[in-house]
């Protein structure tokens, strides 16, 4: 998939991604990698959310199902350079901490794997964030 | 070798014995406050069994050993892995640096097996005395660590059940010996391939009058000889001038395995004095002709304690060939397995014995070797007990003479359902003293390195059979155990400060994941017992764990085993740390003083790849603690190759060291020359995946200044 050329005419080119049409014409390098982890969020939260239906329908945690939902539609968002995926996102990061704390209180070992993927997912998204706002700004 | 003290009692005792036979030469004898002996006179060497309540005829070092001396696996007889020494204190460990390093140069060769030495040396006079994973004796000076002697009794490779261990080897003095005869001194070690070796301990020459030439076949009696099913790990116990051992049986390999009969010898001739068939009571010495041992009752594959004036030997017993399915067991198997069993060695007969776990099908064999003490009481009294730690994580407390515990022992309600539901035990003996054991699972205690490998964790939680401890084996469906074969407490034993009136004990914490499998898919998977070549590489690479596809014949299921239940891909547990501890307890009282996770994770992480976080997770451990006077706990044992000294009283880690090579091994103790030394053997543990090595570590504080 060619990367459009100055030379196109101005009017900006949309492409489906996800069934969302989304504007690829003037998708810089930070552009692209937005749209990557973005989508990598979606999978993720249906991997999530797929175990954590099949975690409820044996009687465990709804946490999995309702994060991966979460993950789904922050990604699903950000691909269309929503600013309300990065808060869906945050929305996402501190209900985890909060369930986290609930489940194995301040049990740093314990902790670890329910917190530190978020954490390394919120960092990316902040070092995404000026892209998506460049992006939006063009909406 | 013979200090003036010994040889008094020698000579008292000697007296004692010939008095009393010239008095009545034909009469049965008594011991006071003990059990009677059998009917006939029964001769041990040139002596009679006569014997009074404090001491023996001959006693050796390991009942009452000189204060810089560590001449049994536990230290002494008693197994109270404690020493009196105390020139390193909690204030100058941390200036303890290695004062030399032996190699013993036993290494495997490529594809040649898997190895975890286990080795603890003892230290008798000037010599440290070992054997290696294949069981080459050596004889080290104490001091230099420079080698005096090696035997090498050229044990196949073929005769290694799932490791080449050696975890120590045994002492003997004989009783009436001059200093110059042949073997007055010996070394004694039981080996993989089922022999019992003596040698001199001066250098280490076969001792020509004991059994064959210095050689006595345990596969006599036993069967077919397959090598690797029936092997030595553990050091033999003398008791009153009886050398008694037991065996390793390979787990899970078929019903009809070799015994599990426990033999006393004679510790002078090597000749059989009476051996231990729970399946055949009739049995004295040898099976009848054309028969054998009564075969896959249970069996003792760790060391065993003694009281030396009473005349017993302390077996901690294991469970029946096939572990994890009964149906086919007899009425004794069931009433001796995983049990402590007292024998009287002038017998060969049990006195009494204490179930920890009725119908085992979870390998819950007791791998502890148990301590004496003399227990302290209310009153200001004391009772001659022992102290058992188990794999549940119960540890007894029993008085030694009549096997009664010393605190409430409560039959509590066990889970039904399973595979078997009509044999398994409606109840299981609780410790009212204490357990190592922690609270049942719970779905958020499964663990991960991200949400999504926890969330498969979580899964295979919900989805097993899990009802707490003694989970009933399932068929198909995978069932949680836990705590899991590795204890609670294993083979590293508990050590007890008699003084401090402490006992310390590490553990593990991690369950397994198993599973019975139908007959038909264990047809399908090929999985072979021991004797049809089968070596259960049915998982990875690297070499089975334990039970991971044991065939189990003879059964309608076979087993698999995920040990320490390991997700795939990641090959980290499922359940969040810490997987061990070590602990503090309160001898009287059986309270918790101070609990600690044991290791760092420096060398743990995903994948397989080192993390080298130095913080501490409690990591698994095999191997033991020791105690010395001045207030130090010793000990390696967890999987970040770190050998460590930690405060007795407040549970501190005050000094910790990199080994070269897996710990998993109980540390000694002792002095030479003046100076106090610790050593280890530092050889890895392929189940435990630390590197193997060969190397025998001693640490000392530095020589000037202090």
């Amino acid at each position: 998939m060619g990367l459009p050329s100055a030379l196109d005419s101005n009017k900006p080119r949309t492409t489906e991604v996800l069934g969302l049409a989304t504007d690829n014409a003037s998708r810089s390098v930070g552009g692209w990698f937005l749209l990557v982890f973005a989508i990598i969020l979606v999978i993720l939260g249906l991997i999530l959310a797929a175990g954590g239906i099949w975690l409820v329908t044996l009687g465990g945690s709804w946490y999995y199902l309702i994060a991966g939902l979460g993950l789904i539609i922050s990604g699903g968002l950000m691909a269309r350079d929503s600013l309300t995926g990065v808060w869906v996102y945050c929305l996402v990061l501190f209900g985890t901490l909060i369930w986290a704390l609930w489940e194995v209180g301040l049990s740093p070992w314990e902790l670890l794997p329910r917190v530190f993927g978020y954490i390394v997912l919120g960092a990316i998204v902040l070092a995404l964030l000026p892209a998506l706002k460049r992006r939006q700004a063009t909406l | 070798m013979f200090t003036s003290q010994r040889v008094l009692a020698y000579v008292v005792s000697l007296s004692l014995a010939t008095h009393a036979v010239a008095q009545d030469a034909e009469e049965e004898t008594e011991v006071p406050g003990g059990p009677t002996s059998s009917e006939a006179q029964i001769d041990v060497g040139d002596r009679q069994a006569v014997q009074t309540p404090t001491f023996s005829a001959t006693p050796q070092p390991s009942d009452d050993p000189a204060p810089g001396d560590w001449p049994a696996w536990g230290r002494e007889s008693s197994a109270s892995r404690h020493s009196p020494l105390d020139e390193i204190t909690p204030d100058n460990v941390s200036e303890l640096e290695v004062a030399w390093t032996y190699r013993t140069g036993d290494m495997p060769e490529e594809g040649e097996g898997k190895y975890a030495p286990e080795t603890t040396p003892l230290k008798v006079g000037d010599n440290l005395y070992l054997c290696s994973a294949m069981n080459v004796m050596v004889s080290l000076d104490a001091r230099t660590g420079e080698e005096q002697w090696r035997y090498d009794p050229q044990v196949d490779p073929g005769a290694i059940p799932y490791s080449a261990s050696c975890r120590g080897v045994t002492y003997y003095e004989v009783p009436d010996a001059a200093d110059d005869q042949a073997c007055a001194t010996r070394i004694i070690e039981g080996t993989l391939d089922a022999r019992l070796i003596a040698v001199d301990a001066q250098t280490g020459e076969l001792c020509q009058a004991f059994g064959d030439g210095g050689t006595v076949d345990l596969w006599t009696g036993i069967g077919e000889k397959v090598p690797g099913w029936y092997a030595v790990t553990a050091p033999p116990v003398i008791v009153q001038d009886v050398l008694v051992t037991g065996a390793q049986v390979k787990d899970g390999q078929a019903e009809d395995a070799p015994s599990g009969v426990i033999r006393g010898y004679d510790a002078v001739t090597g000749e059989l004095e009476w051996a231990w068939d729970m399946g055949n009571p009739n049995v004295d010495g040898l099976p009848p002709e054309g028969e054998t041992y009564t075969r896959g009752t249970p069996n003792m594959w760790t060391t065993a304690s003694s009281d030396e004036a009473l005349g017993y030997v302390y077996l901690p017993m294991g469970n029946s060939s096939v572990d994890y399915w009964g149906g086919n067991r007899s009425e004794e198997e069931n009433e001796f397995s995983t049990s402590l069993v007292a024998i009287d060695v002038n017998t060969g007969e049990p006195v009494w014995h204490f179930q920890t776990v009725h119908y085992d099908v979870w390998d819950y064999d007791l791998g502890s070797q148990p301590t004496l003490v003399d227990f302290p009481r209310d009153d200001g009294s004391t009772v001659p007990a022992i102290i058992l730690p188990s794999k549940q994580g119960d540890i007894y407390v029993l008085n030694r003479e009549t096997g009664e515990s010393l605190f409430p022992v409560e039959e509590v309600e066990a889970p039904t359902g399973g595979a078997e539901p009509d044999n398994l035990s409606p109840t299981q003996p609780r410790s009212g003293y204490h357990s190592l054991a922690f609270p049942n699972l719970e779905e958020k205690d499964m663990w991960g390195m991200t949400p999504i490998d926890q969330l498969w964790c979580r899964i295979q939680f919900r989805r097993a059979s899990y009802k707490g401890m003694y989970t009933p084996p399932t068929v198909g469906q995978r069932f949680i155990q836990y705590p899991g074969y590795n204890g609670g407490n294993d083979w590293g034993s508990a050590a007890v400060d008699a003084e401090r009136g402490i006992i310390i004990a590490n553990y593990n914490d991690i369950p397994n994941f198993n599973r019975l499998i139908p007959r038909e898919e264990a047809e399908e998977r090929n999985l072979q017992p021991i004797y049809a070549g089968g070596d259960n590489t049915d998982s990875e690479a690297d070499g089975p764990a334990e039970g991971a596809g044991d065939p189990q014949v003879g059964a309608p299921y076979a087993i698999d085993v995920n040990a320490g239940w390991r997700a795939p891909i990641t090959g980290m547990p499922c359940t969040a740390p810490p997987y061990g501890g070590i602990r503090a307890i309160d001898l009287a009282s059986g309270e918790t003083l101070w609990d600690e996770p044991l290791g760092t994770a420096r060398k743990n992480g995903p994948f397989g790849i080192p993390s080298h976080m130095p913080f501490k997770i409690g990591t698994p451990n095999n191997g033991g603690p020791l105690l010395t006077a001045s207030g130090l706990i010793f000990i390696a044992a967890a999987t970040d190759d770190l050998i460590r000294a930690i405060d007795t009283e407040t549970g501190e880690v005050l000094w910790n060291d990199v080994l070269p090579a897996g710990g998993q091994a109980n540390p000694i103790t002792y002095e030479a020359d003046g100076r106090q030394y610790v050593v280890i053997g530092a050889g890895g543990h392929h189940f435990m995946e630390t590197p193997i090595g060969d190397y025998v570590i001693a640490y000392a504080l530095p020589e000037d200044g202090n």
